[in-house]
C-alpha cells in the first residue's frame, strides 16, 4: 500500500484546520437537518393516512413490492458499508483503495435506482398508479389513493437524492483520482459520507413505514 | 499488498464491518416480522426494530459519537423539533 499525505488546505478565512473541519461538518448538518424536517412531514402524512383510513392503507400496502422494498434496504445498507470503507481509507491515506469503495457505493446507488425503476414498472403493469390516466386497481376505496401518492412522492423524492447523490459522488472520485487530493481536500470525502448515510437513513425510515408497518 | 496492508485494513474496517452485520440483522429481523405478521400489534416491535438502525447510522456511520458537543447538539434540535411536530399533530389526531 502506498499511504499518501492526508491533510486540509486551509481556506483564509478560517484560522485553524480543525475550525475549517467542523465548520464544514456542521454546516452539512444543517442542510440535512432541514431534509430531515421535510421528509418527517411526509411521514407524518403517512402516519394520519393509516391513523383514518386503517383498512384503506392496509389495502394498499398490501400492493406494494414488499421483497424489492426489502433488497433495497439491503443495498443501501452495503452502500453505507463502502461509504464507510472510502471514508476509513481516506483517513490512512490509501487512495487506491478509497476510489475502489467510492465507485462500488456510486454502483450499489444505480443497483437501488435500477430496482426502484424495475419496482415503479411493476406498480404501473399493475395499475397502481392512481395519478395517471387509466384503470386504479384500487379504484373502489379512494382512500388508498391517499396512501399510494404519499409511496410515490416520498420514494420519488428519495430517488431524487440519490441520482443527486450518485452524480456528486462519480464527480468527487474523478477529482479524488487526482494527485495531491488528500492532501488538500480529504474532509470533503468526509462531509460528502455524511449526505450518503442521510440517505441511508431515510430509506431506514421509509421501508417500514411505508412497507412493513402497515401490512 | 503485504500482510501489515491487510492487517491495517482489517483494524480500519472493523467499526464498518461491525455496523453492516447489525444493520443487516436488524433489517433480516423486520423483513421477518413484516413477512409473517407472527402476533398482533407486531408493528411495535418492528418500528422498535427501525429506531435502532437509525440509531446506529446516526452514532455510529455519522459518527456523531465522537463529534464535537456543538455538532452533536445541532443533530439533536433537529429529532427534537420533529418530536414537537410529532408530538402536537398527533396529539390533535390520537384525541379526536
Amino acid at each position: 500500500m502506498i499511504a499518501e499525505p492526508v491533510g486540509i488546505e486551509l481556506v483564509g478565512h478560517f484560522a485553524t484546520v480543525s475550525q475549517q473541519r467542523e465548520a464544514a461538518k456542521l454546516g452539512l448538518w444543517a442542510w440535512l437537518v432541514t431534509e430531515l424536517l421535510l421528509f418527517a412531514g411526509l411521514f407524518l402524512c403517512a402516519l394520519i393516512i393509516r391513523i383514518q383510513h386503517p383498512a384503506a392503507v392496509t389495502l394498499a400496502a398490501t400492493h406494494l413490492k414488499f421483497w424489492i422494498g426489502a433488497a433495497n434496504t439491503a443495498v443501501l445498507i452495503c452502500s453505507s458499508f463502502t461509504m464507510s470503507g472510502a471514508i476509513a481509507l481516506s483517513r490512512i491515506g490509501w487512495r487506491a483503495g478509497m476510489l475502489r469503495f467510492m465507485l462500488a457505493t456510486a454502483g450499489l446507488g444505480t443497483l437501488f435506482l435500477g430496482l426502484k425503476g424495475f419496482e415503479y414498472y411493476q406498480d404501473y403493469v399493475e395499475h397502481m398508479v392512481p395519478f395517471l390516466a387509466g384503470p386504479y386497481v384500487l379504484a373502489r376505496d379512494q382512500a388508498t389513493r391517499l396512501f399510494v401518492d404519499v409511496y410515490f412522492i416520498t420514494t420519488a423524492l428519495h430517488g431524487v437524492h440519490l441520482i443527486t447523490g450518485v452524480s456528486i459522488l462519480l464527480v468527487l472520485t474523478w477529482q479524488a483520482s487526482r494527485p495531491h487530493f488528500l492532501a488538500r481536500h480529504q474532509n470533503r470525502i468526509e462531509v460528502y459520507g455524511l449526505y450518503w448515510h442521510f440517505i441511508d437513513l431515510i430509506w431506514i425510515i421509509v421501508f417500514p413505514v411505508l412497507y412493513v408497518l402497515n401490512r | 499488498m503485504t500482510r501489515t496492508d491487510w492487517a491495517m485494513l482489517r483494524r480500519v474496517l472493523r467499526v464498518p464491518c461491525i455496523t453492516l452485520v447489525a444493520l443487516v440483522a436488524l433489517l433480516a429481523i423486520n423483513v421477518a416480522l413484516g413477512a409473517t405478521l407472527p402476533f398482533r400489534n407486531v408493528w411495535i416491535v418492528e418500528a422498535g426494530v427501525a429506531a435502532c438502525m437509525v440509531a446506529i447510522v446516526l452514532l455510529v456511520s455519522m459518527d456523531l459519537l465522537d463529534e464535537t458537543p456543538l455538532i452533536r447538539l445541532f443533530s439533536s434540535i433537529g429529532f427534537f423539533w420533529l418530536l414537537i411536530m410529532f408530538g402536537m399533530i398527533l396529539t390533535d389526531y390520537l384525541y379526536r
